[in-house]
């Protein structure tokens, strides 16, 4: 118990609580992970607030990342700085977006950011063909890859511009039940 | 200069699509509209090359971001004046050049304003519902992160920054008339970055604690005392909640097995773990208001234990508060300083009480379930979902993550190959497929009749045997032949049932799986119905002590249940792999049919409701096997099996499977319970109800006996006026009837509006795509005409008009020349045009809009309904 004290003081706690979904435990949990994977970096003590971040090639070899072929997307979309390093606050930030409790809405934004490889706002082809790769270990032919993305954007894309805004994705997801128990990263 | 091209061609692109930029981009008209009439960038495909490039030249970047952002909007002329030189000798290559050129000036711009980005968000707080605000907020925040840059911009800057701060002040206005608990949610459904959701929250309290002090001023104490119970209760449900969470069995295992089977495989595991919960806490409840009172009451047992009695549940076990004979039907009164304890309503009260909270709990599962997953009647089985949405981010297992690339690129490589060439049946095959379809189904329903009848005359002879039977042992040893053939047909039909599937070729693996467990089901559930009909016809009117033998039954029925389900693992999942691996190969290992393992949870499950009546212990035994099973069923997976090939709608197949657990089943008990609560006379000799007509007497003679009393009226008000009376249920039954028919139309409604304002979104799309084409071309000629012709000129000119945007917003006059300035003009030209196009653009997204927010309605609607 004297422990919870000297991590995150209870205002701390509290915030944490109220913008995240987790509860106290979760987070001293996050954070007894968050150090494990630099223990010289991130000190025991947050009640200062110290502006620590880890370098992605940290964050991405977490058991719960490493395999996923999304990673680097995933961490590059939650850093705040964009370039991949994460804050305390952005690593709770991203398993609270990946967790059971975050509602379909708040999943949506973020995993089309995160299929937004060259974050110009859309999904566009290249961006298709960069997941498409990804989720299949690039075992298909260029043009295979070609007729798939063109039968996507048929597919999804309401407005007819050749990509996927966010409304179009949306409402993808929105009929896709398995989105939000796939989209989850248990911790 | 080019790149202004390149903005102008990107602010055109977010405009089109987000309304909610629109307002942001007109405040800085001058510096837009020079843009589309010079636009080399014909196509997307450019323009999506351009933000390739830039991510592949992060090295460029690092260099330029470092700069704080107002210092570098000062330094910004030297900038390009710098950088002006190769751009000047590129004339050969003129796209290529000026893409890396944007590639230096943007960038650095994006992450300067990307600090200031999230404050942006903030706009949309002022109006509207919470739920459609915080949307908007989260494109906007999205839309803006990447806004356009302009070297400008200062000006821009600061005027977006007032508009900020009153945007977040109306957002945080908002977000402190909310009630504590909406609040909470609001801004934990955010999509900003954590500290900036702390900070909006950290004001937001203060706020509240502003408004409460005053208010607390006028109303003295009893507001303090009241807001110390809000956050004493507060911390109570977070303790709350931390326990539930700790209580969760098998965290860990889930992980495990999530990681390397996926969530198809997981959700058959969670579905045991929430059975095991229903169990343990009918056992708890079962326990402790039923079997410890009795244990005061305790009868000598003289019955010897075999053994035997394990797998067979009489005997010994035939005097033990295992079953419902062995309740007493006194009153339990151990000494005079204890109350007495009436044992008929404490057997009647705490069945009643389980089984209601069971149908609350699983009509709130449905319904949550259903809302969940079913929100949308139609459903994409396109590729775009499979691509985008079926990724299951919890495997973490490398084999299991290869296994899951390797299965998609076949689906999609099989997709592609379907497409080209799906096949037209004739009228002549069509005819074929409907007939085999038919044969099929007249086969199967033959089966599961047959199987019926079996079981049912198996039964009756079982009776004769019984009374014929001379000693005990005999009698024990014949009672095991039923449940075992009954068991048998549970574990071999399913297996003749897919066999089917060779024969009948479905064309949508949906049809094909819904078709195989509605015929389990049939034959399952049908079985348990044969079943009913024979211990309510012969055994409750002719055995002494009828409800102990159908208790007895039913654990029968439960153990070889148990250890059919163990044989089948065994069998269909060891067995089957070292016949894949080892005796013939092109077999491999089997997968893991969760279907089918389901549906034997549901089985089981049935058992074990209709027997709490007659064996008040029963959960006990299921908990056990529950438990058991998950290991056996969690180690075979690990070393027999392979999860699912084709794509498994876990999340729809849940629902369908708690539906299933609902409607036949769990009626079904309700049924059953209730005949024989209200309906069969209890057995004389034993169990709490002994001597009364109905068990629901008990309820009416307590009832009577306390009628005269004045503190428990209400009691005796609700039983007359609202149990015993048809008329209640008849208005209760017709009020849900005309909500249900309510929700129904306006969801029809709903439904048709979405589909229309679909098409205008449609519509519109073409709309804007046809008068875009056609302003380009205009601009070509436009452009045509008044640039001189020559390529030099256009560059020169070009630059001015470059240099004539600085200066305006940067007070670096530089000098504007009449070229520069005749181009100012003609972008003036521009604007208004695409005025008009925002307009268009304006209707085709608010129809967007108003499309997202009927769905959402609908979505809430289904939800309540």
């Amino acid at each position: 118990m004297g422990n919870k004290q000297t991590i995150f003081t209870d205002e701390q706690l509290d915030a944490y609580q109220d913008c995240t979904f987790f509860t106290r435990k979760e987070i001293l949990r996050l954070h007894s992970r968050y150090y494990e994977l630099a223990p010289n970096l991130v000190p025991m003590d947050y009640t200062a607030d110290p502006d620590v971040k880890l370098p992605i090639q940290l964050i991405i070899n977490m058991p719960e990342l490493m395999e996923n072929p999304f990673k680097e997307r995933i961490v590059e979309t939650f850093s705040e700085d964009g370039e991949g390093n994460l804050s305390f606050n952005d690593f709770v930030d991203m398993f609270s977006v990946l967790s059971e409790m975050a509602p379909r809405e708040l999943k949506a934004i973020y995993a089309f950011k995160i299929y937004d490889f060259n974050t110009d706002n859309f999904i566009c082809k290249s961006d298709l063909e960069k997941t498409l790769n990804k989720v299949t270990r690039e075992e298909l032919t260029e043009e295979e890859v070609t007729l798939v993305c063109e039968k996507v954007i048929e597919e999804a894309d309401m407005d007819g511009d050749g990509k996927l805004a966010f409304a179009d994705f949306e409402n993808m997801i929105s009929k896709a039940p398995d989105f939000l128990s796939t989209f989850h990263i248990r911790i | 200069m080019s790149y202004h091209y390149n903005e102008g061609f990107e602010t055109d692109d977010d405009e089109y699509h987000h309304l909610d930029t629109l307002e942001i981009d007109r405040s800085r008209p001058s510096q837009k509209f020079s843009v589309l009439s010079e636009n080399p960038y014909g196509s997307d495909e450019n323009y999506s090359n351009v933000r390739q490039r830039r991510m592949d030249y992060p090295e460029v970047i690092s260099m330029a971001s470092v700069q704080p952002a107002s210092a570098r909007i000062q330094h910004a002329p030297e900038h390009t004046a710098l950088y002006r030189e190769p751009y000047n000798g590129g004339f050969s290559n003129l796209g290529f050049e000026n893409e890396n050129e944007r590639d230096f000036v943007d960038k650095p711009s994006f992450i300067s304003h990307s600090q200031d980005r999230y404050s942006d968000s903030f706009s949309a707080g002022g109006d509207g519902n919470s739920k459609g605000s915080i949307r908007s907020l989260s494109q906007k925040q999205m839309y803006h992160s990447t806004l356009p840059f302009n070297l400008i911009s200062t000006e821009h800057d600061i005027v977006m920054e007032r508009v900020n701060k009153e945007e977040k002040y109306a957002l945080i206005k908002k977000l402190t008339a909310m009630s504590n608990r909406e609040r909470n949610k609001a801004i934990k459904k955010l999509p900003l970055v954590l500290r900036e959701k702390q900070e909006i929250r950290n004001t937001v309290q203060l706020m509240v604690k502003k408004e409460s002090k005053t208010w607390a001023t006028q109303t003295g104490c009893c507001a303090d005392c009241l807001k110390n119970t809000t956050v004493s209760f507060r911390r109570f449900k977070e303790t709350l909640s931390e326990i539930k969470q700790a209580l969760q069995l098998w965290q860990k295992t889930l992980k495990v097995i999530g990681g390397k089977f996926g969530t198809s495989i997981l959700s058959y595991f969670i579905f045991l773990r929430w059975l095991l919960a229903f169990n343990i806490f009918s056992f708890i409840i079962n326990f402790s208001f039923i079997t410890i009172p009795q244990f005061v009451d305790l009868r000598p047992n003289n019955l010897s234990f075999t053994g035997l009695e394990l797998l067979t549940g009489s005997g010994y076990f035939q005097e033990t508060v295992l079953y419902y004979g062995f309740y007493t039907n006194s009153t339990i009164r151990k000494d005079d300083n204890f109350a007495p304890y009436n044992m008929q309503l404490a057997y009647i009260f705490i069945i009643g009480l389980y089984l209601v909270i069971c149908f609350l709990i699983l009509l709130y599962s449905i319904a949550k379930s259903f809302r969940d997953n079913f929100i949308n009647p139609v459903m994409y089985s396109g590729s775009a979902t499979k691509l985008l949405c079926s990724w299951d981010f919890n495997i973490t297992h490398e084999k299991a993550v290869k296994l899951a690339q390797q299965h998609m690129s076949t689906h999609i490589k099989e997709d592609l190959s379907e497409k080209q060439e799906k096949l037209v049946l004739t009228s002549c095959q069509q005819t074929v497929h409907f007939l085999i379809h038919l044969t099929v189904w007249i086969v199967t329903t033959g089966m599961a009749v047959g199987c019926c009848a079996a079981v049912y005359y198996l039964s009756e002879s079982r009776k004769e045997l019984l009374v014929n039977a001379t000693s005990d042992i005999e009698s024990q040893r014949e009672s095991l032949l039923q449940p075992a053939v009954i068991s048998l047909i549970n574990l071999i039909m399913p297996f003749v049932f897919s066999l089917f599937e060779l024969i009948e070729k479905f064309n949508s693996p949906k049809h094909q799986i819904y078709t195989i467990i509605f015929r389990n089901v049939i034959l399952k559930l049908s079985i348990i119905g044969v079943l009913c009909q024979y211990w309510f016809q012969t055994i409750a009117s002719g055995t002494k002590c009828w409800e102990s033998f159908i208790g007895q039954d039913i654990y029968r029925l439960v153990v070889f249940d148990f250890i059919f389900c163990l044989l089948g693992s065994f069998v269909g999942e060891f067995l089957r792999r070292i016949i894949g691996t080892r005796c013939c190969k092109t077999l491999g290992k089997p997968e893991f049919d969760i279907a089918r393992n389901v549906l034997d949870l549901i089985y089981a499950q049935t058992l074990a409701w209709i027997g709490i009546y007659f064996s008040p212990l029963l959960p006990l035994i299921q908990i056990i096997k529950l438990f058991i099973l998950f290991y056996v069923k969690k180690e075979s997976l690990r070393m027999n099996c392979l999860p699912p090939r084709k794509a498994w709608r876990a999340s729809q197949m849940t629902t369908v499977f708690i539906f299933l657990l609902f409607f036949p089943s769990f009626i079904g008990v309700l049924v059953v319970i209730g005949v024989t609560v209200w309906r069969r006379t209890p057995s004389e000799e034993c169990g709490p109800f002994q001597g009364l007509n109905v068990p629901f007497d008990a309820i009416s003679n307590w009832i009577a006996t306390i009628t005269g009393e004045a503190n428990l009226s209400w009691v005796v008000w609700i039983y007359d006026n609202l149990i015993k009376s048809e008329l209640f249920f008849f208005l209760l039954t017709l009020l849900a009837l005309i909500i249900t028919y309510l929700y129904w139309q306006i969801i029809q409604g709903r439904k048709i509006m979405i589909k229309l304002l679909q098409e205008q979104i449609v519509n519109g799309g073409k709309d804007k795509m046809f008068l875009l084409q056609k302003l380009r071309k205009l601009q070509e000629m436009d452009g045509f005409n008044m640039s001189h012709s020559s390529v030099k000129q256009y560059k020169a000119s070009d630059k001015m008009q470059e240099n004539a945007q600085y200066s305006r917003d940067t007070d670096h006059h530089q000098g504007a020349q009449s070229g520069a300035l005749a181009l100012a003009m003609q972008a003036r030209q521009q604007a208004s045009a695409e005025e008009h196009e925002q307009h268009l653009e304006m209707n085709s997204h608010s129809a967007l809009a108003l499309a997202l927010k009927a769905r959402h309605q609908a979505e809430v609607e289904l939800d309540d309904y």
